[in-house]
């Protein structure tokens, strides 16, 4: 039975498939996938097909937005360990940078972009530098409320449009031969996954090096981690910045082809959901939290021909799933190397990609 | 003659009521071992802690290398030189050995986040230093062919043994290790007091908390002794194991002659 159930491992399979891979056949399988998903707008399957709602906007919003948010909120909650509950304020806070410079200025989307990361970074830092020194459920209140302190402080100022939000966010220029309007979601959707192809590939040159390792330190155990030197306030820190960064990305992206936000946008259940794709698909995992995001921003698509029983259906599936699996899809695994000739890190699973 | 590495200054901690340690005074000097020896609940691991950083006392002074470290945080003070090892053995366990100990050679390098996802040549550089260290530290505490098993999976010996090794990685001025003989068996006691003498002669200074007497008497340079958070003895082995307060806090007060 045991070697049944390990013969059908395949993520182990798969691992060691890439592991003992020459780097040629990598790269060529690394430049496959790639080309796959900057393919799948093309798809038109009926397996895949979202009926009642546009396949190639479903793929931008909200799977996506999903998959960028979950890596960058997997830094924070899978690499080290810190339960942010509030990771939608630095999505808003992305979208309303691109909101408000774009209706007030003359600014385009490219020049805002920094802007917005930039802004989601501070607040990071802002929100990190004091309350980090908690752990655990206290960090999570704190967060938590954070979340909904920027909404509600959307909803209550006036002058970034209170209730109704704002209207009229300028599309990003023209690039090359990507038009960015309304209609077409393509040009968005493979902007997004650039950005997130450069994001994975950033988060796994970290997760191989010194910050990966403060980090794995610090989820595990905090008082040791001080005690072997890592300055842990700094790492938490950079964590909750990083992740801050990309959900500013995404922010800034999804304003400019929403066109009109409202804060209710950026509830709590969106905080709730992105930690509920990093935890599904397998905390800690990138290519766990991918896999989640895209099942948990898919399925209730896909099953939208059930209408109003489709979230109930969700709902019973998430349990069940999680019965079944409580470490996700697709744990972290750290597969161990028991040759006495092994010692790269490189070589551990979480080298550089490409 | 030789220089004192660590000097603690009448050092009391109070957790309430409690009275952990009491005005103690406690040097040590470059390249000896000391073992500081007690019966339980003597104080310890607490004068561990208070050197570390874990606990501020509540009066008197640490000085390490002729400055103060009362109230530095606990990583700096390990910057500055001081690593230890614990009592309950506290590795990351679900890190490879070989990361438990590059995470302890990663305290001095410079790079950090910036530099890890820029891939800089100092990053890179670091990165195989770092490395090389560890697989050479791992080497020294025998235990190379664990590198890449997870740090809970080793087996108990071994987990101590990469405990001190990780604290090696910091490179530390004063090695502190607490019952790293905890649960060894006698041949592995010897084996450990060999490390330990290994790790002394290439420049390390120890100071080692031990109930194990033969592993004390062999390796120590010199002996202090606590009961009850009282410092009662400090000397030369044979000094201390005559010491006739010694023999009481150990065998208690011989009974009035009746």
């Amino acid at each position: 039975m045991a070697n049944l159930k390990s013969s059908l491992n395949l993520r182990d399979k798969g691992a060691e498939y890439w592991e003992r891979s020459p780097k040629w056949r990598r790269v060529a399988l690394s430049i496959f996938f790639i080309a796959i998903c900057y393919a799948l707008p093309f798809l038109n399957n009926p397996l895949i097909n979202t009926p009642g709602s546009d396949f190639q906007s479903v793929l931008f919003y909200p799977v996506g937005m999903y998959v960028l948010m979950a890596i960058g909120l997997n830094i924070v909650v899978g690499k080290s360990g810190l339960l942010d509950l509030g990771y939608v304020a630095f999505f808003a806070i992305g979208a309303y940078t691109m909101a408000i410079l774009g209706t007030k200025t003359a600014l385009n989307f490219w020049e805002i972009l920094p802007i917005g990361v930039g802004l989601a970074m501070l607040s990071g830092v802002l929100l990190g530098t004091p309350t980090l020194r908690l752990r655990g459920d206290y960090l999570a209140i704190v967060t938590l409320g954070f979340g909904e302190i920027v909404r509600i402080f959307a909803v209550n100022t006036d002058s970034i449009g209170g209730s109704r939000g704002i209207a009229g966010i300028p599309t990003p220029p023209d690039f090359f031969n990507a038009k960015f309007t309304i209609l077409d979601p393509k040009p968005y959707y493979w902007l997004l996954l650039t950005f997130t192809l450069l994001i994975i590939w950033m988060v796994r040159r970290m997760a191989a090096r010194r910050p990966g390792r403060a980090w794995d330190a610090i989820r595990q155990d905090d008082d040791v981690a001080q005690l072997m030197g890592i300055n842990t306030r700094k790492y938490k820190v950079w964590a909750f910045v990083l992740g801050a960064a990309v959900a500013g990305v995404g922010g800034v992206v999804y304003a400019s082809q929403i066109l009109s936000i409202v804060p209710d946008q950026f509830n709590l259940n969106i905080s709730i959901l992105i930690l509920a794709c990093v935890v599904f698909g397998g905390i800690g995992n990138v290519w766990g939290v991918i896999l989640g995001a895209v099942l948990l921003a898919f399925t209730p698509e896909r099953i939208r021909f059930l209408s109003q029983p489709r979230i109930l259906v969700f709902g019973i599936a998430l349990v069940v799933m999680m019965n079944l699996r409580p470490d996700g899809i697709l744990p972290k695994k750290k597969r161990e190397h028991f040759d006495p000739d092994w010692h790269t890190v490189e070589e551990s699973g979480e080298g550089e990609i490409k | 003659m030789s220089e004192n590495v660590l000097e603690l200054k009448n050092i009391t901690m109070k957790f309430g009521g409690v009275t952990a340690l009491n005005e103690v005074n406690l040097v040590v000097k470059k390249g000896e071992i000391l073992a500081l020896i007690g019966p339980n609940g003597a104080g310890k691991t607490t004068v561990f802690n208070v050197i570390t950083g874990v606990y501020k006392p509540t009066s008197g002074d640490v000085v390490f290398q002729g400055e103060s470290i009362v109230g530095i945080k606990r990583f700096k003070i390990t910057k500055l030189g001081i690593a230890r090892t614990f009592q309950n053995i506290r590795l990351f366990g679900e890190s490879t050995a070989l990361e438990n100990v590059v995470t302890g050679a990663d305290v001095h390098s410079k790079s950090g986040v910036v530099g890890a996802i820029f891939g800089t040549p100092r990053s890179r550089r670091e990165e195989k230093a770092n490395l090389a260290r560890a697989l050479e530290l791992l080497d020294f505490m025998g235990i190379k062919k664990r590198a890449g098993q997870l740090g809970k999976n080793l087996p108990y010996g071994d987990q101590r043994r990469l405990e001190i090794a990780r604290a090696l990685a910091t490179n530390p001025k004063l090695l502190l290790l607490d019952e790293p003989a905890a649960g060894f068996n006698p041949a592995e006691k010897v084996a450990l007091a060999e490390t330990i003498k290994k790790i002394r002669d290439a420049g390390y200074t120890v100071l080692l908390i031990e109930h194990d007497m033969s592993l004390i008497m062999g390796v120590s340079d010199r002996v202090a002794v606590l009961d009850f958070g009282t410092k009662i003895a400090d000397g030369t082995t044979t000094e201390v194991q005559n010491d006739p307060r010694v023999i009481e806090a150990y065998l208690g007060a011989p009974a009035d002659a009746s």
